[in-house]
């Protein structure tokens, strides 16, 4: 241990040694332990989305298209372990990300009486600011969602798989629903906006000229993704009120 | 020109502090920052009033020591300056400053703006050094190092361990401040021996003193005055995945 | 003729081998005492940090003090142009020898030999440890260390790491010194002010400190003690100094008997920024490296207030390149510096206050374009941009020199041991190595061959040499400093006067710079000499020291700074009266050569004046270290 330092403060106690904690626990323990894996699940989760809304972009091909793309998803016998380690991902995001908040906010105690961005090159913006915030929505918002989506109603279709289109247009029917679901995709988007590129450096991933590249991509991809989601329940309320 | 200063008091580590009103009249644009705060103490002093702590030495932005934050920002509006070379010019007649210590928890107010910064010697004295005595030393010129990479480790090393970085992110992390002294040595050919122990024993102290962890926003490159950039920080990073898989 | 209290104990034999030879007549001590052993550092900077580390290394219980938050904080961090080392890594001839011959030279010779023959000798393994610690210095595109040629030498042997040397060199030490913390070998004690120097039956035993944070009075014991606390520069109120650098650790160890040498030699740098008005609180310097493309000019006429760009060329003096047609701009130094106070007092200085001359680039940008000025000085003239807000591609810089080295300080011996056993002094606060004047890129190089190679040799002999029966801080010698110390402080703070400090620091700084400042004379020393008692007087019975002594109280510490400046003043002025000759910085009007040159007077001042500290206000007594030079012989510098 440091000895005798610069004032009469004591050094902190190491938060996890080797008596008390596994070391891989201790690694991911750590502030940028921590960090390394809300990026790696981070990513997954954003990687999960990218997959999630090409799917959900077959619905513009029809229900028998979207209703087949959903039976040979959910039937096949991976999926039930897919989702298992969905489920961990995600939840390991969220503990993890919490309980940086939290300790964060104990970093510090006394608030300044003024604080100012500092602009340029900073890239803290108002998502970025707020992560903590779309992070806990989401959380609600995907409780809601998959049960709704998942353990919801239950019909079939003409070819006998579960009639996914139909559950979907029927939600989307009601404007409350359509209302919640577009807040929450621009919660999407913004946990995204930051969260994308952030996960990159989170993990190291950092370049002279790959970087500005990769943060414009990660605004990108915010965008796209939230935009198509939110495009979908649109066009799911419009048509599907038309029915 | 005339300014009104809201200035943080606070008598000492335990007590509890607050803004105070000063007007600092007849400032010259000519001045830096810290010589308007040397005259309105030479008044407090002239009048027997305890004057206004603030901590100072090199005034020419290398040693560290100067650590306000100006409305909001440490070191105030000028990109890549320290405060004591931020000049008067910079602000307008009238216009009302408030100035703050830098504040984290492992950085406790001593008095007034002054702050306790032991907790970065303690991080340095976990490992950010190469453990060699002296004597023992090659000829200097015995290892090459290319000029892109002595360039390289000099950026990083150019750090002054002010602590702007901490008064400026939100989680009073210290991560830019490692990252930098991590990035150096870890692409000098000198600190390739401990380059995985350093990494995780520096990490674990500045965790164990309080600091918090990184957001990415990069608050700290912005107000850094040797702008050392948040790729020090990926590099931290990667220098760390890579103590993993040491198994340190 | 030598004192008796002046042993320099410089070892025999041709000058080469002393340092070699004096190595294997030293005493060892058995590297399982060495624990046993306590040792006081007082300073971080490049002397301090250096030695702290090393003797931690070595297995000594090391005791380190600061007077800044982090030992990283030092002075010596400020340094920017570079190092010198007798490397020849450039091929171009230099050799020990020849920087040996440079810096007795550069010196005036005013210098010890033996010490400095052993410094350039040492200066190859400077960089050598650097290099191992991480520092990352300049290197060229094969990949070996680069160097560039500096402050008017003939070899390029000053390593550099851009503009911030110093800072570079100091956080190696900082991080070597911080590896032996952590190991428990060195204690570190930050943001403590020493104040007093103890003495047990006639050696240096331990300090009395100021805990910065608690106001606590501290007693430290030790075997030995070593002061590293920089040198006096702010003496005079403005300098290139860091505004707490202090002489109080030197000058209370003064008072308990320990001889300060040469304090008149002072420093001074051509080329800073000119001070902007009376809130100003200290000269930024500027690299010389600027004069080798900028030309010095004032306007011809007196009081010619025109701006720069409207006086023509033939209403402007070069006086720099009229009077020294062969070095024109690139002058040393002090040189550089006595023209400019010259062409001012001449009523020809230029700015609002007068007090400043041109440094052009206008030709320089003609000749090689903007952007290779900018490639070169961009940084600095940014700096300038940012202080003075004028921009030096379109206008001329303004400058004006500046106080920037003390070459003075505490006498040491060859062993960097005071005359008082056990008191070892390192670095600027020493006397020893650059005479009357200072080499560029040479004090850093001092300050780590100090610490890293000299002192863990000497101070073991001392120490393996040395009866030193057990000392606590019960002792009553501590108990009396300590209440010296507590005294001085409930002084300071009874005052309850009207002045404000820094008010008198000024005033002080002010009556060096006009009278013991670049030019001094008989007449100027004389009426300094009456003139700091009686502001000492004043500040005796007038100051303010408001606050209280038992917390953080900025006041307080500065108010003793000043203090003992405003005793130590008197010293340094009654050197520069008592040395008639003139000799590097310290320029005496009444001696100069008929061009205007200092005039050494070798006859008569080829000595090292040792000042003996008999009470404040009192006549100190002077000792006189005559300097032989068997090897560099005496000539008189021309740069015409
Ligand atoms: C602007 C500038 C540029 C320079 N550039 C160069 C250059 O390019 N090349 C070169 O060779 N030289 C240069 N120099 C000179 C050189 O930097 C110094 O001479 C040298 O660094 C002094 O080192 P030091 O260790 O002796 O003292 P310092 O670095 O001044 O350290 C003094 C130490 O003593 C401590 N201390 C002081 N008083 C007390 C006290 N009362 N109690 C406890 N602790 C105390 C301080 O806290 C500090 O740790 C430059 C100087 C200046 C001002
Ligand atoms: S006082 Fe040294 S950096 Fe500001």
């Amino acid at each position: 241990m440091v000895s005798g330092l610069s004032s009469e403060r004591q050094p902190g106690k190491l938060r996890y040694t080797d008596e008390n904690m596994s070391s891989r626990i201790r690694v991911f323990d750590s502030s940028v332990g921590s960090k390394l894996l809300i990026g790696l699940t981070g990513l997954a989760l954003f990687l999960y989305l990218i997959t999630h809304i090409a799917g959900n972009a077959l619905i513009f091909l029809g229900a028998d298209t979207f209703n087949t793309y959903a039976h040979t998803l959910t039937s096949n016998p991976l999926i039930p372990i897919i989702e298992l380690g969905l489920v961990l991902v995600f939840l390991t995001h969220i503990f993890k990300t919490v309980q940086m908040f939290v300790r964060n906010k104990a970093a510090r105690p006394v608030a300044y009486a003024v604080k100012k961005p500092a602009g340029t090159p900073s890239r803290k913006t108002l998502a970025s600011s707020t992560m903590i915030v779309s992070g806990l929505w989401l959380l609600l918002f995907v409780v809601l969602h998959v049960q709704a989506f998942k353990y919801g109603l239950e019909y079939e279709a003409a070819s006998g798989v579960r009639d996914l289109y139909r559950i979907e247009m029927e939600t989307f029917a009601s404007p409350l629903t359509v209302a919640f679901y577009v807040v929450s995709m621009l919660l999407v988007g913004s946990h995204l906006w930051h969260g994308a590129s952030s996960a990159l450096q989170s993990l190291g991933l950092d370049h002279p000229s790959w970087t500005p590249r990769i943060l414009a991509a990660g605004k990108i991809a915010a965008v796209a993704i939230a935009g198509g989601f939110v495009v979908i329940a649109l066009w799911a309320h419009v048509t599907g009120g038309a029915r | 020109m005339r300014l009104n200063l809201k200035i943080w008091r606070q008598a000492g580590p335990d007590g509890a502090g607050k803004l105070v009103d000063y007007a600092a009249d007849h400032v010259s644009p000519d001045m830096s920052f810290l010589e308007m705060l040397d005259v309105i103490n030479e008044r407090l002093v002239k009048q027997g009033e305890d004057a206004i702590s603030f901590d100072s030495d090199c005034r020419e932005g290398i040693c560290g020591m100067c650590s306000l934050v100006i409305n909001g920002v440490p070191h105030g509006p000028d990109r890549g300056t320290t405060v004591c070379q931020l000049h008067m010019r910079r602000f307008k007649d009238g216009e009302t400053v408030t100035i703050e210590p830098w504040r984290a928890r492992a950085f406790p107010v001593v008095k007034d703006l002054v702050v306790d910064r032991s907790a970065f010697d303690r991080i340095i004295a976990a490992g950010g050094y190469v453990s060699i005595n002296v004597g023992g030393a090659p000829d200097g010129n015995a290892i090459p190092v290319s000029k892109q990479v002595a360039e390289q480790a000099m950026d990083s090393a150019a750090c002054i361990g002010c602590g702007a970085c901490v008064a400026a992110c939100k989680n009073a992390s210290a991560h830019l401040f490692m990252s930098a002294k991590i990035a150096q040595l870890s692409v000098l050919p000198q600190g390739q021996v401990e380059r995985t122990t350093r990494v995780v024993a520096m990490i674990a102290q500045a965790d164990a003193d309080g600091f918090g962890s990184c957001s990415n926003e990069g608050e700290c490159e912005a107000v850094c005055p040797k702008e050392i950039p948040i790729s020090n920080i990926a590099r931290m990073s990667r220098e760390f995945t890579r103590a993993v898989f040491a198994g340190k | 003729m030598s004192s008796s209290k002046l042993d320099a104990k410089v070892p025999g034999g041709p000058i080469a081998d002393k340092w070699d030879r004096h190595k294997f007549e030293m005493k060892l001590v058995n590297p399982a005492n060495k624990r046993k052993y306590t040792v006081i550092v007082v300073g971080t900077g490049l002397a301090g940090g250096s030695a702290a580390a090393s003797l931690g290394e070595l297995g000594y219980n090391v005791l380190n003090f600061c007077i800044q938050d982090s030992p990283r904080r030092a002075h010596s961090i400020a340094a920017q142009g570079g190092i010198n080392a007798a490397k020849n890594y450039q091929n171009d001839g230099d050799s020990v020898y020849r920087l040996f011959y440079d810096t007795v030279k550069g010196g005036d010779y005013r210098s010890r030999e033996a010490n400095v023959y052993r410094l350039a000798q040492l200066s190859v393994n400077i960089i050598d440890q650097c290099v191992a610690q991480g520092v990352p210095f300049a290197r060229e595109y094969g990949g070996l260390l680069d160097n560039r040629s500096f402050g008017g030498a003939q070899v390029s042997r000053t390593f550099y790491a851009r503009g911030q040397t110093g800072q570079q060199l100091l956080l190696g030490a900082y991080q070597s010194l911080m590896r032996q913390v952590h190991q428990g070998a060195v204690r570190m004690f930050a943001r403590r002010e020493m104040l007093d120097l103890v003495i047990v039956d006639g050696k240096a035993r331990g300090i009395i400190v100021r805990n910065l944070i608690t106001g606590a009075i501290e007693r430290y014991a030790a075997d030995a003690v070593i002061l590293a606390t920089g040198g006096y520069g702010t003496v005079y109120y403005l300098s290139t100094n860091a505004v707490n650098s202090n002489v109080t650790a030197a000058w209370r160890a003064h008072k308990r008997g320990a001889l300060f040498a040469n304090p008149c030699y002072t420093q001074i740098h051509p080329t800073c920024i000119p001070v902007s008005g009376d809130h100003q609180s200290k000269l930024t310097l500027m690299s010389e490296s600027l004069r080798n493309d900028g030309r010095v000019w004032v306007p011809k006429k007196q009081g010619d207030k025109r701006p720069p760009e409207q006086i023509p060329e033939e209403d402007r003096d070069y006086y720099l390149e009229r009077k020294y047609p062969s070095f024109g701009n690139l002058v040393p130094r002090d040189v550089a510096s006595r023209n400019a106070k010259q062409a001012c007092d001449d009523g020809r200085g230029v700015g609002d206050s007068g007090l400043a001359v041109y440094l052009d680039f206008k030709d320089a940008i003609a000749r090689v374009g903007p952007e290779t000025i900018k490639a070169k000085y961009g940084n600095l003239f940014q700096m300038y941009a940012k202080i003075t807000d004028d921009d030096p591609y379109a206008v001329p810089m303004r400058i004006y020199p500046a106080i920037h080295y003390t070459m003075g300080g505490l006498w040491v011996d060859y062993n960097l041991m005071s005359n008082v056993p056990g008191l070892h002094v390192l670095g600027e606060a020493n006397f020893s190595d650059h005479g009357a004047n200072r080499l560029g890129a040479s004090a850093l190089m001092q300050g780590l061959c100090d610490g890293y190679f000299v002192i863990p040799y000497t101070i073991g002999h001392y120490l393996a040499s040395t009866a030193l029966p057990k000392v606590t801080t019960d002792h009553d010698a501590f108990g009396e400093a300590a209440d010296n110390v507590q005294q001085r402080i409930n002084q300071l703070l009874a005052v309850k006067g009207s002045r404000g400090i820094r008010e008198i620091h000024r005033e002080l700084g002010r009556i060096m710079w006009d009278d013991v400042g670049m030019a001094r004379s008989a007449q100027s020393l004389t009426r300094a000499l009456a003139r700091i008692p009686a502001l000492r007087d004043e500040f005796w019975h007038d100051v303010s020291v408001p606050g209280s002594p038992d917390n953080l109280n900025q006041s307080l510490e500065y108010a003793g700074r000043v203090a003992d400046y405003l005793e130590f003043a008197e010293l340094l002025a009654l050197d520069a009266l008592q040395r008639s000759e003139s000799c590097g910085g310290h320029f005496r009007e009444e001696s100069q050569t008929p061009d205007g040159e200092a005039l050494r007077d070798d006859d008569n001042f080829s000595y090292v004046a040792a000042w003996e500290f008999q009470g404040v206000g009192r006549a100190p007594a002077l000792h006189k270290e005559a300097l032989v030079f068997d090897e560099v012989h005496p000539t008189q510098r021309s740069y015409k």
